[in-house]
């Protein structure tokens, strides 16, 4: 519709609007301006163009309504797509305006919807707001059940008595729902729709209103989910309370507490990485006077820790002034003035013994605490826990006089297994056995050997330390019968090329090494020599445990050679004592009152 | 490097298989027996589907018909400036709720195939021309490109449906030019190369919504229990 201001210049006639309202028949209306003049019915007479061909004609208004001034098109003259052009002509004048143009299915606007009705969805628990559902029948001259016309709808919404319609989204559905009314106002409602992907919407459809009052019903469950509520609420609380009040019962039957490494009068802190500077000051002795005092102290509450109780005795250190340490004390003969170790049956103690994280000589220092007392023959050296492998040739000499010293040398393992518990308290402890004390024989063998030449791999890794570790504690015995062949010494991966640092209480018999050089010029591969028989002074077969016999002042350890386990091979000029054949790897009692000198 | 190997082929062997998969499903048949794990699809989801998608097709030529309008031709309504008529003016179509009642099933599917078939290519160009307009900004030649797309899918769903309603002997077995639509097309297609954009725009907006009517009418003729 042209909105033209009459005062200005003549507006010509003019069709002021086509309208269809069901896509098959349309409307035009038309004004004759200020041309008053042509106002009269048949003045102006309304021509139309369909541009359906090329070549096409203006053919007048099927239907007149003069009193609306209007055209109407039938269903017969509709057509839905094409383009139509409405002229207006009076007697001697066309009127004509390109904007007059149009095509029919963009001039539709439906009729409003009919029969709208509302229904009560639900009340707010707060009895304040409230849902409806509005329905309504699409408009009756529109063929929705064909398919003809596809509409959607919008409804607008407003409290009473005011001016704002709210708006609700366009949706093609007959019905709607309307949230968050207010109980007890009045609302007033109505809908009107439009074809799907145009623009113009038709006329609103007549209002309906809506108006909710109070509802003063009470749910009866209300009170029941209350109840529930308070009662789960209440449980709650006293099984708190239980909990809170009853926390360590519950936490001991929940968490039972793992058993750690407890020895009686050391602090566990100690046996941690970086602290057993401190654990050696206290098992040597230094803190001996007060070891006792540790124990009762930290464990008292603790009912399943057992300890091993390193008890101080009469300290008879007269001879023993020089070595001045517990552990001389422990491997002295005489188990008289030696310490008892008692060891408890349980697991408390052992894994502190067995640590592969301390260093070679801390785990030395318990071992030797451990163990009974033995002869002290210390013209052997013990070399045993030198810290660094740095190559020491000094003690190498060492090695070599050893071998007219007294044979107190016996083949051990690093670990050596506890055979027997003195009375007295000492630990009887199982030699070694015989093909690692050969395969260890034939490596100490090769690193004495290996002096001579330069020492090309200086590898200091742990695992060097620990098979030194393991020759350090080997005694060599030099007999022809005791070696194993080439084949036993493979077993043995290359032994580290440094020189053992504990290689002092090694009794290499250096003769071997002199009278078989050929051996190892042979095969090179095999780092492993074959010693000739020598002259040693035993031959006995090595158990894989032994006795430690002593410890001297340089912290090495003094092994006993292991019993002879067969006659013959047994050599019984034992200087320190002929060990008489007994079960594998055991020493009686008796006999270990032998040993000592 | 082994590994490496072996991972790469690892990974080019798994995107073999999700990618069969998908082409798979992208492609999912009608299954005209219902076999088993085949989705059957019936023959009123069918329509619902493609009309709904024209109906999108429809709304968005209306959006670029208007914008293109804003942009270019402000002025006035253009309609009576149409100089010629669509190219699609020689298919014939029924203009009017009574004759497309009356017309048969099968040539109405004709009808919209022949539609949908004509606009492949002048869609297709009328996007690359898009670039062109410097003004249009991004989002219309998106559009542009929407709908060039849209018409290529609703003419393959369209195919699906005449597929469908034969198989049920709602039409008959004489829509054998379905199999060929493109002969259908007028020798002389090369006359939407004349056509200026914004006359493209207003003919393919009418045609589009030709399309969607008659996609209607014949799902309420045929399956009318769900929205109609």
């Amino acid at each position: 519709m042209r909105l033209t201001d009459v005062n200005k210049a003549p507006v010509e006639p003019h069709i002021t609007e086509c309208i269809s309202r069901n896509q098959e028949t349309f409307r035009c209306w038309w004004s004759p301006g200020s041309f008053h003049n042509l106002s009269s019915p048949g003045a102006l007479r309304v021509f139309y163009l369909k541009k359906v061909l090329p070549t096409s004609e203006w053919i007048e208004c099927p239907e007149y309504i003069y009193s609306n001034r209007e055209c109407f098109f039938d269903v017969n003259h509709t057509s839905i797509w094409v383009p139509y052009c409405l002229q207006l002509r009076s007697q001697n004048h066309t009127y004509f305006n390109e904007d007059d143009c149009f095509t029919v299915e963009n001039i539709v606007r439906p009729d409003p919807p009919v029969s709208s009705n509302w229904t009560l969805l639900e009340i707010s628990p707060s009895g304040l707001s409230y849902d409806v559902m509005v329905n309504w029948e699409p408009p009756p001259s529109a063929d929705v059940e064909m398919g003809w016309m596809r509409i959607e709808y919008e409804i607008q919404y407003r409290e009473r008595n005011t001016t704002n319609w709210e708006a609700l989204e366009i949706q093609p559905h007959t019905q709607q729902t309307i949230y968050g009314l207010h109980i007890g106002e009045e609302y007033e409602v109505h809908i009107r729709c439009r074809m799907q992907a145009f623009t113009k919407f038709g006329e609103f459809s007549d209002s309906i209103f809506i108006q909710v009052t109070e509802i003063p019903s009470k749910e009866s469950t209300f009170p029941l989910t209350l109840v529930l509520l308070f009662g789960i609420v209440g449980i709650l609380i006293i099984i708190m309370l239980i909990v809170v009040s009853q926390q360590h019962r519950l936490t001991l039957i929940l968490l039972p507490p793992v058993p750690a490494p407890k020895i009686k009068g050391i602090d566990p802190e100690l046996l941690k990485k970086g602290k057993l500077d401190e654990l050696n000051f206290i098992l040597s002795g230094g803190g001996m006077g007060g070891l006792p005092t540790y124990s009762q102290d930290y464990y008292e509450g603790e009912p399943w820790v057992e300890f091993i109780e390193i008890v101080a005795e009469d300290a008879d250190t007269g001879e023993k002034d020089n070595q001045g340490s517990d552990t001389q004390r422990l491997l002295s003969q005489g188990i008289s003035h030696h310490m008892n170790i008692s060891f408890p049956d349980d697991d408390s103690g052992r894994a502190s013994c067995y640590n592969p994280d301390l260093p070679d000589q801390d785990t030395l220092m318990l071992m030797a605490t451990l163990l009974p007392g033995q002869p002290e023959d210390r013209e052997a050296s013990f070399n045993v826990v030198e810290r660094a492998p740095a190559p020491e040739r000094g003690e190498r000499p060492l090695v070599q006089t050893q071998t007219g010293g007294p044979q107190t040398w016996v083949n051990t393992d690093f670990y050596a297994q506890v055979s027997n518990v003195m009375p007295s308290g000492g630990v009887v402890l199982s030699p070694g056995q015989q093909l690692r004390v050969q395969e260890s024989t034939l490596a100490t063998e090769e690193k004495t050997q290996k002096k001579e030449k330069k020492h090309k791999w200086s590898e200091d890794t742990e695992d060097n330390k620990q098979k030194e570790l393991q020759f350090q504690l080997l005694v060599v015995d030099p007999e022809g019968s005791g070696y194993t062949t080439e084949s036993n010494a493979w077993r043995i991966s290359p032994p580290p090329s440094s020189p053992m640092p504990g290689e002092g209480y090694q009794p290499i018999h250096p003769q071997p090494v002199e009278t078989k050089p050929a051996a190892t010029a042979e095969d090179n591969q095999s780092p492993y020599i074959l010693p000739d028989s020598p002259q040693s002074q035993f031959f006995a077969p090595v158990a894989d445990y032994t006795v430690v016999q002593e410890v001297d002042s340089q912290h090495s350890l003094l092994l006993n050679p292991p019993p002879c386990q067969s006659p013959p091979p047994c050599l019984p000029e034992h200087p320190l004592k002929a060990i008489p054949a007994m079960p594998v790897g055991y020493i009686t009692p008796e006999l270990l009152g032998n040993l000592s000198p | 490097m082994p590994g490496n190997i072996r991972s790469v082929s690892f990974v080019v062997l798994v995107c073999l298989l999700f990618c069969s998969r998908l082409t798979s499903v992208g492609a999912t048949p009608i299954c005209t027996n219902a076999h088993a794990g085949c989705h059957v699809l019936s023959l009123s989801n069918l329509f619902d589907r493609v009309i709904q998608h024209s109906a999108r097709m429809h709304g968005i030529s209306n959006d670029l018909h208007s914008e293109f309008e804003q942009y270019f031709l402000p002025s006035r309504n253009q309609i009576g400036r149409v100089s010629r008529n669509c190219h699609t003016s020689t298919i014939l179509t029924p203009n009017g709720k009574e004759n497309a009642q009356k017309m048969a099933r099968e040539e109405l599917t004709e009808v919209i195939l022949k539609l949908l078939v004509a606009w492949r290519d002048p869609l297709w160009h009328f996007h690359h021309s898009m670039a062109h307009y410097d003004d249009f900004n991004n989002f219309s030649s998106n559009k542009a490109l929407e709908m060039s797309d849209m018409v290529h899918e609703l003419r393959k769903g369209v195919e699906k449906v005449a597929e469908k309603m034969q198989v049920l002997g709602i039409t008959s077995n004489t829509v054998n030019s379905l199999t060929s639509p493109e002969a259908l097309l007028p020798s002389e297609s090369a006359e939407w190369r004349l056509m200026k954009d914004y006359d493209l725009l207003y003919c393919f907006r009418r045609d589009s919504n030709k399309v969607q009517n008659y996609l209607k009418i014949l799902k309420c003729r045929i399956v009318p229990e769900h929205g109609c």
